[in-house]
């Protein structure tokens, strides 16, 4: 997928896959009511349209003798900075629930500003405030329902 | 509903007393606040203070619930400027230019241009509503289900000139917003849809959570990638907008008050699709098309100004029907409730002063949201010298916490993260990302509104095509199209659209 011919091809054969995935599940939906619109109607239009316009656009690119433009992928550095961004984030919700909101977002906001910073003392301070702001701002003046894990006690 | 000089005259003296202004003046600053933090919207603002409202009388309580609301409409549009982060689906379009501009390093001639184009569309339909507003609830009555449909079907229409010249990537876009939209209970039936067995997406995708991911997490990921070091690399420029620029926005701020007020007067019609719509408007009337999505400071002051257009409209429904036209209105419609007082045409017979009051008191509210919006321009502006290392991490979090408020569930911070990975690919693969955030906000009412007519005509479309103000829009949506297809032949090849999108 060096250039935009080849993304075109890939990404139309991709949602062409989707529309497939689409059509078959839209079959099984079955309704308790009768209606003049069943609800499977919208689906299995949309998985249609899918796949016709993800073939399309893979034809389109396969008949096209242009290259088009070379897209930016990132380098292996990006490609891990983009990656271990993804991983952090990840991990910052599934701690959300036993950490709670204020503690996961200092631990998050810490390892992130950390990870692309490298200024510990600066990530420290900054992760702190962060999670003090969303413990006084969101949770005990905004009153928004947020975990808190160890807080809650 | 009668408009009588007198009433409003007695509306603006109980306004104008230090109480009401107190109140007036806390609500515009709650609401500018909520406007701003993606964590909480107008609605939620109003029901917390519903509680806390309850020592106060009932024309101060609710002149300071209205000032929350129009006063959000102002803040919403500064993380969609300056981060790229539109906390509503409204502030999109705003996004698609503003943030362009502020790469220019010209964010505060963004965010200026946004409040003195909320204030100006905002008051315009604020003298709509107190000169129009009997005439204009009857109209907004005259909307049935097909004509629902018909305007729901003329906004998925933009996507053909949302999409630039990748006309064929920009209805994949829409596909797959509409998809999205539907995935978990159909409305009407309670069928659940494309969940693949899996009990948390029958709740459904929130549209929010698919905005906040494709546009604040994935242009944090292509910035990460990029080692980026400071979000704008140019200096800030001019932080107010100039005369020439206010001047060049007269016309958006005009038309986009009249797209945003008379589409606010239908329920349901949120600003989310009438700043899409205005912004469409504007595109097309430009002598300069081409400059839109690329920092056109129209393409900021049309939106802003169809959504404070649009919350002033709102009112009319409101007071003259007890009809909310959305989230926010249906929860100061409870607070109005709560105080005994039943909206519809006995409010104004019953009520005059406390009904003129509020309306007075949003045209202070709309003076107040400016005063207080264009001071904090520069230091929203300067936003844009954080660090990116620190910034990145803190639209992430912001991200998260705006995600999680919706439902209060992890789930739609999951589906953040899944969008945002898609935006990112998107903004790589150069896949318009406007359709598919317009589809999403209207296949809920497109399909709705579609069910309802087909029971009406009895499985007949020749519905959408007998009754004028249908009809009406059928014809608009399909000049679009025709006109969107028409000027992709004519303007690019095949080869130019698969090189050149937005």
């Amino acid at each position: 997928m060096k250039t935009q011919r080849s993304a075109d091809k890939t990404s139309g054969i991709s949602l062409a896959v989707l529309g497939v995935v689409v059509i078959v599940a839209s079959y099984g939906i079955t309704s308790p009511i009768a209606d003049r619109l069943p609800p499977h109607t919208l689906p299995v239009v949309l998985g249609w349209t899918t796949l016709a316009t993800g073939i399309l656009l893979a034809l389109r690119a396969w008949r096209s003798r242009s290259e088009g433009v070379v897209i930016e992928w990132p380098n292996r550095e990006g490609l891990i900075r983009v990656v271990v961004n993804l991983v952090g984030l990840a991990v910052f919700i599934a701690l959300i629930t036993p950490l709670g909101m204020p503690l996961a977002t200092w631990v998050y906001v810490t390892f992130s500003i950390w990870y692309l910073d490298r200024r510990i003392i600066r990530a420290v301070i900054i992760g702190f405030l962060s999670g003090a702001t969303v413990f006084y701002v969101f949770v005990r003046f905004l009153e928004l329902s947020f975990p808190l894990g160890p807080l809650q006690r | 509903m009668l408009f009588s000089w007198e009433f409003l005259f007695n509306g603006f003296g109980i306004a104008l007393s230090p109480e009401n202004l107190l109140y007036a003046l806390i609500g515009c600053f709650v609401g500018t606040l909520v406007g701003v933090l993606p964590g909480i919207g107008p609605s939620s603002a109003i029901a917390i203070l519903i509680p806390l409202t309850t020592i106060l009388p009932e024309t101060p309580a609710i002149i300071m619930m209205a000032a929350i609301y129009y006063g959000a409409m102002y803040g919403g549009s500064t993380t969609a400027i300056v981060v790229n982060i539109p906390g509503e689906a409204s502030s999109v379009p705003t996004a698609l230019d503003g943030y362009e501009m502020a790469k220019q390093g010209r964010a505060g001639a963004a965010l200026g241009i946004s409040a003195i184009s909320s204030f100006a569309a905002g008051t315009l339909s604020l003298v709509g509503l107190t000169f129009f507003a009997p005439v204009l609830a009857n109209f907004a009555l005259a909307f049935g289900p097909p004509e629902y449909f018909a305007l729901m079907f003329m906004g998925l229409s933009l996507v053909i000139s949302l999409s630039g010249r990748a006309l064929l990537k920009g209805i994949i876009g829409m596909a797959i917003g509409l998809l999205v939209s539907i995935v978990g209970q159909h409305p009407l039936t309670g069928a659940a849809r494309l969940t693949f067995g899996w009990s948390e997406m029958l709740a459904g995708v929130n549209f929010i959570s698919v905005i906040i991911g494709l546009f604040a997490i994935g242009e944090v990921l292509v910035n990460v990638e990029k080692n980026i070091k400071l979000i704008y690399d140019k200096k800030l420029k001019g932080i107010f907008p100039t005369w020439a620029d206010i001047r060049r926005c007269l016309g958006a701020m005009g038309r986009s008050s009249a797209v945003g007020f008379f589409m606010g007067l239908l329920p349901g019609c949120a600003p989310a699709v009438t700043t899409f719509v205005a912004y469409d408007l504007e595109k097309r009337v430009s002598k300069h098309p081409e400059k839109f999505g690329k920092g056109a400071i129209e393409g900021v002051a049309a939106p802003e100004g169809a959504n404070n257009a649009t919350s002033s409209g709102g009112f009319v429904p409101l007071f003259a029907f007890g009809l909310p036209t959305g989230p926010a209105l249906a929860v100061l419609l409870g607070g109005l409730m709560m105080y005994g007082l039943q909206p519809g045409p006995l409010l104004f017979q019953t009520k005059p002063n406390f009904v003129w009051a509020v309306i007075a008191s949003m045209y202070i509210g709309n003076v107040m949201c400016l005063v207080l919006n264009l001071p904090l321009v520069g230091l929203w502006a300067r936003i844009a010298v954080i660090p990116f290392p620190v910034l990145g991490p803190l639209i992430i979090l912001f991200s998260v916490i705006g995600a999680y408020s919706i439902r209060f569930l992890l789930f739609d911070v999951w589906v953040a993260l899944l969008f945002g990975i898609v935006g990112y690919l998107m903004r790589k693969l150069k896949f318009p990302m406007a359709p598919l955030v317009l589809a999403s906000v209207l296949a809920q009412m497109l399909e709705a509104s579609l069910s309802q007519s087909l029971l009406i005509s009895q499985g007949s479309i020749a519905i959408f095509f007998t009754r004028p103000i249908s009809l009406f829009f059928m014809i608009l949506a399909f000049a679009s199209i025709a006109r969107g297809i028409w000027m992709t032949i004519k303007t690019s090849g095949p080869e130019q659209a698969e090189e050149e999108t937005d």
